[in-house]
C-alpha cells in the first residue's frame, strides 16, 4: 500500500493506494494514484516539499511522485519567521 | 420600581433567547458557523496527534509529552541537536550541549500544533540545508516570544 498525506489547516489529507493492484492496472487504484500524483505536482508548484517517510530508513526529500513509496508527506512552503 | 426592572430584565432575557435560538437554527448563522469552525478545530487537532503518533518513535512521543520539546540530531552536523518545541516557538540549536542559535521557520499557512513539529522533524532529517538556509536565525535566549503563523 501507498500513502500520500499532505498537511493543512484541516490536519493530513490522505490518498491511499494499492500498490498491488495498480501492477494490474485495477481502474480503482490506477485512478488512486492518478490523484495523488496530480495532488502532489499541484503542491510541488506551490512551493510545497515533499518526503519519502519508510519505516527504518531515513526521511528522503523527494522532487517527483514516487509510486513506490510506502508513504509520502508533503509539508505546505515554509517562510523563516 | 423593583417590579419594572424585573419586567424590563424579563423582556431583555426573552430576546436574547429569542436571538440564540434563530441563530442556531439558520444553516449559515455565526452559531452554526462557530460550531463548525470549533468541529473543524478539534478534528485537524485529533489527526495532527495521529501524524505526530505515527510519525515518532515511541522515545520521541515520550520526550515531547513529558519535556514539551522533540530534539532531532543533525543528519550533517556532528554534535548539533535541534530542540523543536511541541507548542510552538522558535527552534533551539544545540550543539555538544551548549546553546549556539535559535531558528524560526514557519509554515506559510496555518498547520496544528502536531503538524509543525512533524514538519520540523521532515525538513530536519531529510532537507537540512534548506531548512537552515530558510530559517531566520537568532542568538540564543534573545526572543523567547511564540513565533505567529504568517
Amino acid at each position: 500500500m501507498g500513502m500520500l498525506r499532505v498537511m493543512s489547516r484541516r490536519g493530513d489529507d490522505r490518498i491511499v493506494w494499492d500498490s498491488n493492484k495498480v501492477e494490474t492496472n485495477d481502474p480503482e487504484a490506477v485512478a488512486a494514484i492518478r490523484e495523488a500524483e496530480r495532488i502532489f505536482n499541484e503542491e510541488r508548484k506551490r512551493g510545497a516539499t515533499a518526503f519519502r517517510v519508510e519505516s527504518g530508513k531515513t526521511v528522503e526529500r523527494i522532487d517527483s511522485f514516487d509510486r513506490t513509496a510506502e508513504q509520502i508527506v508533503i509539508v505546505p512552503r515554509v517562510v523563516g519567521g | 420600581m423593583l417590579e419594572t426592572l424585573s419586567l424590563f430584565l424579563g423582556i431583555w432575557l426573552l430576546f436574547l433567547l429569542l436571538a440564540i435560538y434563530y441563530l442556531s437554527q439558520s444553516p449559515d448563522g455565526s452559531v452554526g458557523r462557530l460550531r463548525e469552525s470549533v468541529s473543524e478545530h478539534l478534528s485537524a487537532e485529533s489527526r495532527a496527534k495521529a501524524l505526530l503518533r505515527e510519525m515518532l518513535s515511541e522515545n520521541q512521543y515520550q520526550q515531547l509529552i513529558k519535556f514539551g520539546y522533540l530534539e532531532v540530531t543533525s543528519p550533517s552536523i556532528e554534535n548539533r541537536i535541534y530542540r523543536i518545541p511541541g507548542a510552538g516557538g522558535l527552534v533551539k540549536v544545540y550543539e555538544r550541549g551548549c546553546a549556539v542559535m535559535e531558528l524560526c521557520l514557519q509554515p506559510a499557512e496555518p498547520l496544528p500544533d502536531g503538524d509543525v513539529v512533524v514538519m520540523h522533524k521532515l525538513m530536519i532529517e531529510g532537507n537540512e540545508q534548506e531548512y537552515l538556509q530558510k530559517a531566520n536565525h537568532f542568538a540564543p535566549g534573545i526572543i523567547s516570544l511564540r513565533c505567529q503563523h504568517l
